[in-house]
């Protein structure tokens, strides 16, 4: 059996090189993200252990909780603390730090801005030994007016020794001269952050940290042990202050990367296994024709002796040995990929330590798991197929019993569909995103199932204008796509999962355009949204209220703060708002109390669904917990709609400043102006905060644009990824044309015997294609649609209040479909075209 | 009444539908060449019924495929009327068949996807062109499919689908019909019904027929009979009839 196997592969060598690719581009997908994942996380456990390398302890305030994206809100400590670490034994060196937000200004007057990292201001430590920052050029910062700069910075932005750079704090910019550069270990930056360094008065002050520290770094005497030392200072720790290693702080930085890092890689992930999941019913489509060509074969093989149980796992085999191949050489362009993509990284400006790519025993077991395991999951179907291939078969005149079992089909496909519909349901309302995914493919598969029963009709349907206008090939070309209705409706499947996600996307995206404009109208009346202006800055100075309640032609003036706290059991984001915003610039349409009332009073306003899903009313007291002050409990004051900008939980600007520490940022400032939004206006907005470039000015509908425009980016993203999807449908609608011409080389030839055109017999394949590809397209729509209005429905409450079909966008993704039918068609139409007539028509 | 020229006589009363000059076809190279045409030299006179015969392997369906066009000849000239076949482009190659050219195989000559009468439509509408209904209508009439147009080729018996084939050949008016073994297939009432029908539209409608066959009874519906041989013409005979041919193909046979 095995040569047969072997063989069987080889003359359809191809074919299944076509269907290998399917696998191919998934598995390079898996293998890729995950080494550069592991390459990512490998480059910043190293740098971190690298800027901890020297620091034996580092003392630090204990953590009042772990919010969102594991930030952790540590207060700061009395710098009385450092004189007592200095006396115990053992300690070698101990040098206190504080450390906050500072952002430079590049000499275009433009604020200097990450991708998502932060911009760090530090104190630099007066002993050199403890420093993970190493001077490269000039000198440490010693006077209040010095800084010392990242060479990251100081390379992309041109600054040099001797220089002055503004930089923005929470408080008003300063102007600072640059007294030296500094890298970190074997980095030019810290892994995309820009660093600003300090001595610690001056950081201290910038910081609001006066007589107060972050951290203090301990090394250790020669000989003495660390742990004995860890505690002996942790004996002399006040209340809410730590001692750690500094291969545990190493560690906690690396892992809150990682955090990000995983964020990024199952996103990656999930759009690869997308792309295996259409591959797998290429693979399925393509074994089933292979199976049914190869009908008297295996037929044969029966009669001379071969069992059922043979013929199963030579089938198996075959697609065991395609997923390994496959899989192998996934496996390769993956590794090929990732070390693209660290390039494009270093492209980008991001110097990461040198370190190789790391490719681990996971990556590779992973990787030929999946591609393996998907390939003859699908092939078992095929497999099953062939083994119900009797003996008699192998005669000419046997026809093949199909559709008997059209009945289980329906049964089957329809169960399954419903439960993935009611799985799909739960996983939405609960935000289970897996269980979404389960649910969702699912119904993928129940409707593969069902869909071979509307392909003829629907073949007729679509065919029918290209009937008219192509003619007779136009006519055989629909025909041909409703001769098998099983094969049509495999091959659309793919193409129909791939629109399908793209038609969700596009309803979700119609969706949230449509409603941020009602969402932001709902709940901002001011003229003017100013905003921090790049997504990765916490915020912007607390100067700027008071620069911009200054500007002539402003009447208001309201900066929103945010914070966490922790509500009942959850971490959960507060909003502060003053009383008087209401009346200007914030909307808040309450259901229960008084906002104004309540703001004042220090309580606690919660929204609709907060209070529906934990049973609370006005009056309700329940315990929240603030990182600075601790425990408390709160009295609830009002209870409002839902709301875009104030999210679930808002307090008085009072209560929170009381509560939070003066160093938060405020996140947006609302303007309200006189003459409402003008040219004019914008205009002396723009020069009134010309020194806060960190900060965006838009009027409310330029920033409602901005949002759809931010979402419509989002999707362009998405839709590249699920692109690979599609393209892997249409590798799956050249497989089966190719098969087809193969399968009809008689019938194309005796065509081409009685007159037909090369162009007419392409064509014919070409109609053929695009009746596939609209078939697929429309159902793929179709059921995005739904999964589409389904998704935005759940998601009701974050403020997607509208529902829109876009259904201009289907046209276009249906035209795109019919024009990639096109494309797939051309291969096999020009392999029809060329089919030698004589050997084609030849029967001996 | 054989002759045993290379040359073989015509009735030249009618003209010539098709020619073959030093027509040669090598298969393979070197050791392993085979000369499956070695240059025959021969004419079909318009509005005859012409039978090629001869043993398997003496290049009598080589033969037909070069006359017409599906296959290219190592060397020499083939003619459809005063048309040089090897002159053409693929284009023009396919016009020639669809317009000029009828076929019958000895099977699969029908689109499985089409209807019968699709099929006897399917040159006409390759070309675009009108279908000449009296002709159509005619042409089902006497070959007795009236009532099966509608059916697809699988609803067919044998006979039938062979019928529909014929018709399908005719509807162009082709100035030649070629027929490649066409009862190949068929049992010997249905065989004899389709050549009775091939030898009617010889007579009655003037058609030029060649028609390649190794059934001496088949044959013997032809105005004349050439004999092949290794590739080359190993004789003619006119007004055949089935024993003459036998007795003839015996000595072929050695």
């Amino acid at each position: 059996m095995w040569r047969v196997t072997i063989q069987g592969l080889l003359a359809h060598k191809l074919r299944l090189a076509l269907t290998g690719l399917a696998i191919v581009l998934g598995v390079t997908f898996v293998s890729g993200t995950l080494v550069l994942t592991d390459t990512l996380h490998n480059t910043f456990s190293t740098l971190f252990s690298q800027v901890y390398e020297h620091v034996d302890l580092e003392v630090r305030g204990t953590a009042a909780f772990t919010g969102a994206y594991d930030q952790t809100v540590r207060n700061p400590f009395p710098v009385s603390v450092l004189s007592a670490v200095r006396q115990v034994p053992g300690v070698q060196v101990a040098d206190g730090g504080a450390s906050g937000d500072a952002q430079y200004v590049a000499k275009d007057g433009k604020a200097i801005t990450t991708t998502g990292a932060p911009t760090i201001g530090a104190t630099f430590p007066s002993d050199l030994r403890l420093s993970a920052m190493q001077l490269i050029a000039g000198t440490a910062p010693r006077t209040s007016s010095q800084v010392a700069m990242d060479e990251g910075t100081a390379t992309k932005y041109g600054f040099h020794v001797g220089d002055r750079v503004r930089i923005l704090f929470a408080g008003p910019p300063q102007t600072f001269t640059i007294s030296g550069i500094i890298r970190f270990g074997t980095a030019n930056n810290l892994a995309g952050a820009t660093i600003a360094g300090f001595d610690l008065s001056t950081a201290q002050k910038l910081f609001d940290e006066v007589g107060r520290l972050d951290t203090i770094d301990v090394i250790v005497a020669p000989g003495a042990n660390v742990a004995t030392v860890q505690r002996a200072v942790a004996a002399v720790l006040p209340k809410g202050v730590e001692v750690v290693t500094g291969q545990t702080v190493a560690n906690e930085t690396a892992s809150s990367i990682d955090q990000g890092l995983q964020f990024f890689s199952t996103a990656l992930l999930i759009f690869a296994f997308i792309a295996l999941f259409v591959g797998a019913f290429t693979i399925f489509n393509t074994l089933s024709i292979l199976v049914g060509q190869r009908t008297r074969e295996l037929a044969l093989l029966r009669i001379v002796g071969a069992s059922r149980r043979q013929i199963f796992r030579s089938v198996l085999l075959e697609a065991f040995l395609l997923g390994l191949v496959a899989s192998v050489v996934g496996l390769a362009l993956g590794v090929l990929t990732a070390l693209g993509l660290t390039a494009l990284l270093k492209a980008f400006g991001i110097s990461l330590p040198s370190g190789s790519l790391v490719f681990s025993i996971r990556t590779v077991v992973v990787a030929l798991l999946v591609g393996v395991g998907v390939t003859v999951l699908s092939s078992i179907g095929p497999a099953r197929r062939a083994i119900r291939i009797p003996p008699v078969a192998v005669l000419a005149s046997y026809e093949g019993s199909g559709g008997h079992s059209m009945r289980r089909r329906i049964v089957g496909g329809g169960t399954l569909g419903v439960l993935g519909v009611v799985t799909l349901g739960v996983g939405l309302a609960r935000h289970a995103i897996s269980v979404v995914g389960v649910g969702a493919v699912a119904i993928f598969i129940g409707l593969g199932m069902i869909a071979p029963l509307v392909a003829r009709p629907m073949s007729q349907v679509i065919g029918r204008p290209l009937a008219m206008a192509l003619g007779v090939s136009g006519r055989l070309g629909r025909e041909n796509s409703m001769r098998s209705p099983r094969r049509t409706a495999q091959t659309a499947s793919a193409l129909m999962v791939g629109l399908a996600l793209v038609s969700t996307m596009a309803v979700f995206g119609a969706s949230f355009s449509k409603s941020a404009s009602s969402s932001v109208n709902n709940a901002v009346r001011s003229d003017y949204i100013i905003s921090p202006s790049s997504a990765a800055q916490l915020g912007f100075s607390n100067a700027t209220r008071a620069a911009a309640a200054a500007i002539p032609g402003v009447s208001a003036a309201s900066s929103i703060y945010g914070g966490q706290f922790v509500f009942q059991t959850s971490v959960s984001s507060v909003i502060a708002i003053s009383p008087q915003d209401l009346s200007n610039n914030v909307r808040l349409r309450t259901v229960a109390g008084s906002a104004a009332t309540a703001l004042a009073k220090g309580e606690l306003l919660i929204d609709t669904t907060t209070a529906n899903n934990n049973h609370l009313k006005v009056g309700s007291r329940i315990r929240v917990t603030f990182a600075e002050t601790g425990r408390t409990v709160m009295t609830i004051g009002a209870i409002y709609q839902p709301n875009a900008l104030a999210g679930s939980y808002v307090v008085g600007d009072g209560f929170f400043h009381s509560h939070f520490a003066a160093s938060t940022l405020p996140v947006v400032l609302l303007l309200r102006t006189v003459g409402g939004a003008s040219p004019a206006m914008t205009a002396a907005l723009k020069t009134g905060l010309q020194n806060f470039p960190n900060v965006k000015i838009q009027t409310r509908a330029q920033f409602i644009k901005s949002d759809q425009a931010s979402v419509n980016q989002l999707l362009g993203l998405v839709y590249a990824l699920l692109a690979l999807a599609i393209l892997i449908a249409l590798i799956g609608i050249v497989n089966t044309l190719m098969l087809s011409v193969f399968e009809r080389t008689h019938e194309i030839g005796l065509l081409r015997a009685v007159g037909m055109r090369r162009r007419q017999v392409k064509s014919m394949i070409r109609a053929e294609a695009v009746i596939l590809s609209i078939f697929g397209a429309i159902i793929g729509i179709i059921v995005g649609t739904g999964l589409g209005v389904a998704l935005v429905d759940s998601l009701k409450e974050q403020g997607l209040t509208n529902i829109v079909v876009p259904i201009s966008s289907m046209v276009v993704f249906l035209f795109i479909a019919a024009l990639l039918g096109l494309v797939a068609a051309s291969w096999p139409a020009r392999r029809a075209a060329r089919l030698n007539i004589l050997g084609a028509i030849a029967v001996d | 009444m054989t002759s045993d020229s290379a040359v073989v006589a015509h009735d030249p009363s009618n003209g010539v539908a098709a020619r073959a000059v030093d027509l040669c076809k090598n298969y393979g190279t070197g050791e392993a060449e085979v000369h499956a045409l070695n240059s025959i030299n021969l004419e079909f006179g318009r509005g005859h019924f012409t039978a090629v015969m001869g043993p398997s392997g003496s290049g009598k369906s080589t033969l037909m495929h070069c006359m017409a066009g599906l296959d290219v000849p190592t060397s020499g000239k083939t003619f459809i009327g005063e048309q040089d076949v090897g002159a053409m482009n693929d284009n023009q190659l396919t016009e020639l068949r669809r317009d000029h050219v009828g076929f019958i195989f000895q099977s699969f000559n029908l689109v499985p996807t089409l209807t019968a009468g699709e099929n006897i439509k399917l040159p006409v509408d390759l070309a675009g062109g009108k279908v000449d209904q009296d002709w159509f209508t005619l042409l089902v009439d006497e070959l007795k499919i009236a009532d099966r147009l509608s059916h697809r080729p699988s609803e067919l018996s044998g006979g039938q689908q062979q019928r529909t084939a014929f018709a399908r050949a005719l509807i162009t008016h082709p100035e030649l019909l070629f027929a490649d073994e066409p009862t190949g297939n068929l049992d010997s009432n249905s065989s004899a019904e389709m050549l009775a029908f091939l030898r009617r539209s010889v007579t009655e409608f003037h058609q030029t027929i060649v028609m390649v066959t190794h059934d001496p009874r088949g044959a013997a519906f032809a105005d004349r009979v050439v004999f092949l041989a290794d590739g080359q013409v190993d004789g003619e005979m006119l007004s055949p009839t089935s024993d003459a041919v036998l007795e003839r193909m015996k000595s072929l046979d050695h």
